[in-house]
C-alpha cells in the first residue's frame, strides 16, 4: 500500500484503489491527479477504482480534477471507475450544470472492481 | 409551535408593530389613559372575569369546551394575565410577545375562534358597564372605553394572526406528507427499483424527485431505477429537464435510468430541449422497461415450456 | 421588507485555505440551523466556487456569512467582495456552461443556479460584489 500524501492507495491486482476521505482542498486535488497518473505509469495498472464515498462536498473545481483525472487514466490504457458519490454531491453536481463525461461510475468498490474486471475482459476478448 | 416562530411569521418587528398601532389609532394617550386606569382594572377584574365564566359555563357548546379542570384553570389565570395587560399602559414588542403567548396557549389547547372573540367582545361589555360605575363624568367613560376598545381590537388582530399562521403551517406540514406518500420507490427485485410517478409534476416536486430518487438508490444499492411517466397528466420543459437531470445525477451514483412510459408529446419536449439523451434508456411501456432493467442486472424473462395437459407436477428431488 | 440579520460572521480571502474555511463556516451554520443536506451542500458548494472565483482572479477578498430571517423563513446569506478585475462579459459567464468550462464560468453560474437569490455588481478594473442567499426548506 502507498499513500502518497493524504489519499490513501492499495494495489489490487493490476487494479489500483484511490479511497478519498479527506476533504478535497484544490491542490490536494491537483497533487493526487499528479500522483495517481505517475502511479499508473510506474505499475502499469490496468484498472482504477475511485472511492469517493467519503466525500460530502465536491465543488466544480474537484469535480473537474477527478472527471480529468479518470480521463487522463484511460487515455493511459487505464479502465477507471468512479464509486461511491454521495446523493447529495451528485444533485449539487448536476444542479450546477456540471456533466462528468467520459468516465465510468460505480455504486462501490466491489461494484467498482467488478466493472473495472469486466473491461478487461472484453478488452482482451475484444481485440483493442 | 415556539413564540419566535410566530413572531418570525407575522413579521413582528419594530416597524411592523408602529405600522399596526398607526392603524388600530393607539396612541401614547390612549395607553396612559389606559395605565391610569390599572386600579379600576383590578378592582373589578375578579366581577369581569366570572361574568366571562358565567357566559361560558351557560352555553352547552362553550362550557363542554372547558369541561377539562385542567383547562379551565390554565384559561382562567391566562384570562387574568390578558385582562390585567390591558391595563399595562404598554403597546411595544413584550406586549405583543405576552399577547402571542396566550394565542398559542389557546391554539395548543385548541379553541377555535369563536370562543374567543366572543370573550373578547363579552370583556368589552363588562369593561363598558364597570366603567360607567366607575367614571361618573360620561365623556371620560367614553374616552377611557375607546381606548380599551382599540387595544382590544389590536389583540384580536394578533390573535387571529396567530391563529391563522397554526392553520397554514399544519396544512404545509400535511402537504410535505402528501407529497412523500405520492413519490413511492418500490423495491421491484434485488437491486431493481420502480418509481411510478401520478398525477400533476410541477417543478418543485421534479426537484425534490431527485433526492428522493437518489437517496433510495444509494440506500437500497440499487443498479437501476424505473421511473415511469405514464401517469403524469403534462410534461413541460422544466419538469423534463429536471427528470433528466435525475437520470443524469444517477449515472454519477453508479446506477442506471429507464425512463418509461414516454408518449409522443413527452418524446417531443424532451428532444426538443436538446440535451444529449443517447446515453438514457427510455422506453414506452413498462413491461419493455421491465425487462431491460432484468437485463441490466443480469437476468432474462423466458417462457416456461408447457407440459402437455395429464403430466403430474414435477416433485423436488434431492440431487 | 428586508431581511434582518441575526448573526453576521466575516471572511477573509487570501489564500486557498480560507475557500476552505469558509466553506466550512457556512456548512456548519447550515447544519446549526437545520437545513437539510441538500440545502446545505448546495449553499455550502456556492460559497465554494465564490470563494474559490475570488481567490483565483482577485487573489485578495472579504466576505460576510449572515443568518437572515424574513417573515417566517431563516435563510443565510453570503456576501463576497473584492478589488480585483471585475467580470468582463457578464451575460456570457452568466449563462455559463453545461460543460467542463473555465473555472470563472462555471463557478459563478453554478452558484447562481445552487442559490434562491443571486446578485452580482461588478465593475471592470474595480472590483466585485455577488451576494447569496439560500433560504431554509419549510419542513
Amino acid at each position: 500500500m502507498s499513500a502518497h500524501g493524504p489519499i490513501p492507495v492499495l494495489r489490487i491486482g493490476s487494479t489500483l484503489l484511490a479511497s478519498i476521505q479527506v476533504e478535497l482542498r484544490d491542490t490536494i486535488a491537483d497533487a493526487f491527479q499528479e500522483d495517481i497518473l505517475k502511479m499508473i505509469a510506474k505499475t502499469g495498472a490496468t484498472g482504477l477504482v475511485i472511492d469517493i464515498t467519503g466525500l460530502e462536498v465536491v465543488d466544480s473545481y474537484v469535480a473537474r480534477v477527478l472527471g480529468d483525472t479518470g480521463r487522463m487514466a484511460t487515455l493511459m490504457g487505464t479502465e477507471t471507475v468512479v464509486v461511491g458519490m454521495r446523493p447529495v454531491v451528485a444533485a449539487t453536481l448536476v444542479r450546477m450544470g456540471f456533466r462528468m463525461e467520459g468516465v465510468l461510475t460505480a455504486l462501490n468498490v466491489e461494484d467498482g472492481l467488478a466493472l473495472v474486471s469486466d473491461l478487461l475482459v472484453r478488452r482482451h476478448s475484444g481485440g483493442h | 409551535m415556539p413564540l419566535h416562530y410566530f413572531m418570525e411569521k407575522l413579521n413582528l418587528d419594530e416597524a411592523e408593530l408602529q405600522s399596526r398601532r398607526n392603524f388600530f389609532e393607539i396612541t401614547d394617550d390612549d395607553l396612559n389613559r389606559l395605565a391610569g386606569l390599572r386600579g379600576f382594572a383590578e378592582k373589578y377584574i375578579d366581577d369581569i372575569i366570572d361574568d366571562l365564566y358565567q357566559l361560558i359555563l351557560g352555553h352547552p357548546e362553550a362550557k363542554q369546551q372547558f369541561t377539562e379542570h385542567v383547562t379551565l384553570v390554565r384559561v382562567k389565570r391566562a384570562q387574568r394575565d390578558y385582562f390585567l395587560g390591558l391595563f399595562s399602559g404598554r403597546c411595544d414588542l413584550a406586549y405583543v410577545e405576552d399577547r402571542l403567548r396566550i394565542g398559542v396557549a389557546h391554539e395548543r389547547v385548541g379553541i377555535p375562534p369563536k370562543w374567543y372573540l366572543g370573550a373578547y367582545a363579552r370583556y368589552l361589555r363588562s369593561i363598558f358597564s364597570r366603567l360607567l360605575i366607575a367614571l361618573p363624568e360620561p365623556a371620560q367613560a367614553h374616552a377611557a372605553y375607546q381606548s380599551v376598545e382599540k387595544l382590544v381590537a389590536f389583540d384580536t388582530a394578533l390573535a387571529m394572526d396567530t391563529y391563522i399562521a397554526a392553520q397554514l403551517d399544519a396544512l404545509a406540514r400535511h402537504q410535505a406528507a402528501i407529497r412523500e406518500l405520492s413519490t413511492p420507490v418500490i423495491r421491484l427485485y434485488q437491486r431493481v427499483l420502480l418509481l411510478p410517478l401520478i398525477g400533476t409534476m410541477d417543478t418543485h416536486r421534479a426537484d425534490q424527485l431527485m433526492e428522493t430518487v437518489l437517496l433510495k438508490v444509494v440506500d437500497e444499492q440499487a443498479h437501476v431505477i424505473i421511473i415511469d411517466i405514464a401517469g403524469v397528466l403534462v410534461v413541460d420543459t422544466k419538469v423534463a429537464d429536471h427528470l433528466l437531470k435525475t437520470t443524469e445525477a444517477v449515472r454519477l451514483l453508479g446506477a442506471q435510468t429507464i425512463l418509461s412510459g414516454i408518449s409522443p408529446t413527452i418524446a417531443k419536449t424532451i428532444v426538443n430541449l436538446g440535451m444529449n439523451i443517447s446515453a438514457m434508456h427510455t422506453r414506452s411501456r413498462l413491461a419493455d422497461a421491465l425487462e431491460l432493467a432484468f437485463e441490466i442486472v443480469g437476468k432474462r424473462v423466458t417462457s416456461i415450456a408447457k407440459k402437455p395437459a395429464g403430466t403430474p407436477p414435477e416433485t423436488a428431488q434431492d440431487s | 421588507m428586508a431581511p434582518c440579520v441575526l448573526s453576521s460572521e466575516k471572511l477573509v480571502i487570501a489564500c486557498e485555505d480560507d475557500v476552505v474555511i469558509a466553506r466550512r463556516k457556512v456548512r456548519l451554520l447550515a447544519e446549526t440551523l437545520g437545513f437539510d443536506p441538500f440545502t446545505t451542500a448546495a449553499i455550502t458548494t456556492a460559497t465554494s466556487e465564490l470563494c474559490r472565483n475570488t481567490w483565483i482572479h482577485a487573489e485578495k477578498g472579504t466576505g460576510l456569512v449572515e443568518q437572515i430571517s424574513d417573515g417566517g423563513r431563516i435563510g443565510i446569506r453570503v456576501e463576497l467582495r473584492d478589488d480585483g478585475p471585475g467580470i468582463a462579459d457578464l451575460d456570457r459567464v452568466l449563462a455559463g456552461g453545461y460543460s467542463t468550462a473555465k473555472s470563472l464560468g462555471l463557478g459563478v453560474s453554478g452558484s447562481r443556479r445552487l442559490t434562491d437569490e443571486f446578485r452580482v455588481d461588478t465593475v471592470v478594473g474595480r472590483g466585485t460584489v455577488i451576494t447569496v442567499v439560500k433560504w431554509k426548506r419549510p419542513t
